[in-house]
């Protein structure tokens, strides 16, 4: 190789490569704070990652915003839902009626009316995937289309999902559906792609009232971190299946499943 | 016409020795790229998640070019508040930088029907310490207001206090402590 076209190489590398640097920040219009710390800026070693989801159902007031988010982010079909808040009455005969209109897209607005007994308690559960680090849907997909991550995210394959729906019945969680235009199961990500360059998922960054917490386990700074090592009580959804879920609920009563 | 021993033995060494080889070729024909790098999974769906395009921005995002609203929402109540959930996605307001979308105002009772959605005292479900509710229209019988009043006729939708705490300090209320 000539000296000159040596040097030409060289220089046209660096030019493009600067240009990958910068150009992709550019065109996301992702020039804004970074939200989970330690995620720009460096590689990605997935490997080396573990997140942790916090639901605190004592500050949860049902507004629906994190529905709301949830359907505009991803565009969810009508009926379908990948995250949903219920609504838990709780009457003084122990007897618990549980409902969710629209998915709590709509917030709830009027109080139960159908309910004869006096309430003891009300309180608000936001449902989404449990990202089980022992998945049944993962165990149970017979192609490889639903897989766990090394970082900890259970995520579907679209090209490689057939849509046999045997995940969706394994999910104990029912956070899994098939979605009615791309015939593939679907469900919540924590919205990996968001999580990848360092922001939040849309639903806690719409939470008013920072009911939804998330961050990096590998963080000791992290709200996440310092609420799982403190003394404080929480407990996962249906602990008797073994999955050992990722998310976990703060003051949930035993009531919620 | 019979087949000796090591003839038999041969047929089957290279038959198992062809089975196997095919079965390999077609494992690899039939296996996606990148397939078992981490597990029984294709590697490259990880990337291809990570790709999915954003819609929701952050409240930085927003209030870089609106202002005058920054200083309002970051002073008052409802700093809290993610801007996009009231007006609507980011991605639909803005596209590589630049303005493509108008993002639709909520007016009159669409107002007060999306601040109940927080604020209301009738769910029975949202605790004191956590936000402020109100139970309607017994707030604005006790307010002396107009019945078909909306919320943002007194309340500013980006700082609630903001013009009531005003009013407080021009008519001395502060000071009463009323």
């Amino acid at each position: 190789m000539k000296r000159r076209s040596f040097i030409k190489q060289v220089l046209n590398g660096s030019i493009a490569g600067s240009l990958y640097l910068v150009w992709p920040m550019s065109a996301n219009s992702l020039d804004v704070p970074e939200q989970i710390p330690g995620i720009r800026g460096k590689e990605y070693d997935s490997l080396n990652r573990e997140f942790a989801f916090i639901v605190d159902i004592t500050r949860c007031i049902g507004c629906g915003s994190c529905c709301v988010a949830d359907k505009r982010e991803y565009d969810v079909p009508e009926g379908n839902y990948r995250t949903w808040v219920e609504r838990y009455v709780k009457g003084f005969s122990d007897t618990i009626y549980v409902d969710s209109p629209h998915g709590g897209l709509d917030g709830y607005q009027t109080p139960r009316s159908d309910i004869k007994e006096k309430v003891r308690d009300t309180f608000f559960v936001p449902k989404l995937c449990n990202m089980c680090k022992e998945a049944p849907c993962v165990q149970v997909c017979p192609v490889g289309a639903t897989f766990k991550s090394p970082d900890g995210f259970v995520l579907v394959d679209e090209k490689r999902c057939v849509g046999c729906s045997y995940c969706i019945q394994a999910c104990p969680y029912s956070v899994r559906f098939l979605h009615p235009k791309k015939k593939v199961a679907d469900k919540c990500t924590w919205c990996y792609q968001r999580v990848r360059k360092g922001l939040l998922p849309a639903c806690v960054q719409v939470c008013p009232t920072h009911a939804r917490k998330f961050g990096s386990m590998k963080d000791e700074t992290s709200e996440v971190y310092q609420i799982l090592k403190g003394p404080g009580v929480l407990t996962v959804l249906r602990k008797e299946m073994g999955t050992y879920p990722a998310l976990y609920y703060k003051g949930a009563r035993r009531e919620v499943i | 016409m019979g087949l000796t021993y090591r003839r038999r033995l041969l047929i089957v060494l290279i038959s198992i020795v062809v089975l196997s080889a095919g079965g390999l070729l077609i494992k690899r024909l039939l296996l996606p790229k990148s397939f078992g790098v981490y597990g029984p999974y294709r590697a490259d769906a990880i990337a291809e998640a990570a790709l999915v395009p954003i819609r929701h921005g952050t409240n930085a995002s927003c209030l870089k070019c609106h202002p005058y609203e920054a200083k309002i929402h970051k002073k008052g109540r409802h700093q809290a508040i993610s801007c996009e959930f009231c007006h609507g996605t980011f991605a639909d307001h803005v596209t590589d930088g630049k303005k493509s979308g108008t993002l639709p105002v909520k007016k009159e009772k669409e107002i007060t029907t999306l601040c109940l959605r927080c604020h209301n005292t009738e769910i029975k479900a949202r605790h004191e310490e956590v936000i402020k509710t109100v139970a309607m229209p017994d707030h604005l019988k006790n307010q002396n207001v107009k019945l078909t009043n909306n919320c943002n006729q007194c309340h500013h939708v980006h700082a609630p206090l903001k013009y009531i705490n005003r009013a407080k300090q021009i008519t001395g209320m502060m000071e009463a402590g009323l």
